[in-house]
């Protein structure tokens, strides 16, 4: 499955990063510490989160992260999505809480 | 220039966590009986124990800081050490326009309390104070120092609510004039402090700092932080 394909399916808003949109997800990881993420994420995840600081998207590249999806409403700031498209890690959002959308993205996954 | 010891993180009983022991006289007490030369009062998001805590201070010969323990919306703890009374309540008036009004239960956190200098309670503080602020950590860097005040990451090696573990990493574009650590870390690129976080008397100056200083101030310690005129941290065995 293709991050369009996320965005398709849970109708997620694309704030940066368009050029990822084609990267390959294997699965998914729901964290908002950031050293949790830097230290256990595996690479081709979607990563869910409520941080919107630009070290998620320094992290998100570190870690080889297909796409980050921030929950509840969160807006990205500048900086964060300036550093999403210049690493073309799409940064995706959602009105719904991590929890809504983790079991829908879980299912979706398979 | 001689050496002074300063203990800069210390918790009144204004914050739930604080003991209810945590008067600003009980504070300066102990401060004084355990050799510190200088301490600051850091309430979670909260400065309104400084004057008092200032005044008590001056009056038996101890020099208080004025200092919030900032909670930003990543939920990084610093320190926001300030300058005088004017910025203080300045920069309270900055806290204020960025909180986000969580309910506060003192039977689960503690009391919230203002006291006077007779220990009576003048105030009950109903929203909890240590929530995140609605201030990513950028902006609390930048009203600690528009208000003439030094940031300092608190607790960075501590496993959350410091910046390593919330953040990862520290931000290379944050200006930060030292991190205060709990344990012991090498090489980092920032002046580092160490301090007690005490919440309870028999925490107060538990971890340290020396200072080569002219005098016990605001303004010889940021000169100590940046390393001026013959003013540093003296490096810890």
């Amino acid at each position: 499955m293709k991050v369009t394909d996320i965005v398709e399916k849970l109708g997620l808003n694309v704030f940066s990063g368009h050029e990822g949109l084609g990267r390959e997800v294997t699965g998914g990881y729901a964290s908002d510490l950031l050293s949790d993420v830097m230290g256990h994420a595996e690479a081709g995840t979607v990563w869910i989160t409520i941080q919107t600081h630009r070290n998620v998207t320094a992290i998100a590249s570190l870690r080889d992260i297909s796409a980050v999806i921030i929950t509840s409403g969160e807006k990205p700031g500048d900086d964060t999505i300036a550093q999403s498209n210049e690493e073309g890690i799409p940064v995706l959002g959602t009105e719904l809480r991590t929890f809504e959308l983790a079991g829908r993205l879980y299912s979706l996954l398979g | 220039m001689k050496p002074f010891r300063a203990d800069l993180h210390i918790h009144t009983l204004l914050s739930p966590c604080g003991s209810l022991e945590m008067s600003p006289r009980e504070i300066i007490a102990r401060a004084k009986s355990r050799g510190l030369d200088m301490i600051a009062v850091a309430d979670h998001n909260s400065t309104y124990h400084c004057e008092l805590t200032v005044t008590l201070g001056r009056e038996t010969g101890l020099t208080v800081l004025r200092a919030a323990e900032v909670t930003s919306a990543e939920e990084v703890h610093s320190l926001v050490i300030l300058p005088d009374e004017a910025s203080t309540l300045s920069f309270q008036a900055w806290i204020d326009s960025h909180c986000t009004n969580m309910p506060h239960n003192p039977d689960i956190f503690g009391d919230q309390v203002v006291i006077d200098r007779d220990e009576n309670i003048i105030r009950e503080i109903d929203h909890f104070l240590p929530a995140a602020l609605n201030a990513s950590i950028d902006e609390v860097e930048s009203a600690a120092h528009s208000h003439g005040g030094l940031f300092i990451p608190a607790h960075i090696d501590r496993p959350a609510m410091g910046i390593l573990g919330q953040l990862g990493f520290i931000p290379g574009d944050l200006f930060i004039d030292a991190v205060e650590v709990v344990g012991r870390i090498a090489d980092l690129l920032f002046p580092v402090i160490r301090n007690s976080d005490a919440h309870v008397p028999e925490h107060i100056g538990r971890r340290y700092t020396e200072y080569m200083l002219e005098s016990a101030s605001f303004a010889e310690l940021a000169k100590a932080l940046r390393g001026e005129a013959g003013r540093f941290i003296i490096p810890q065995p």
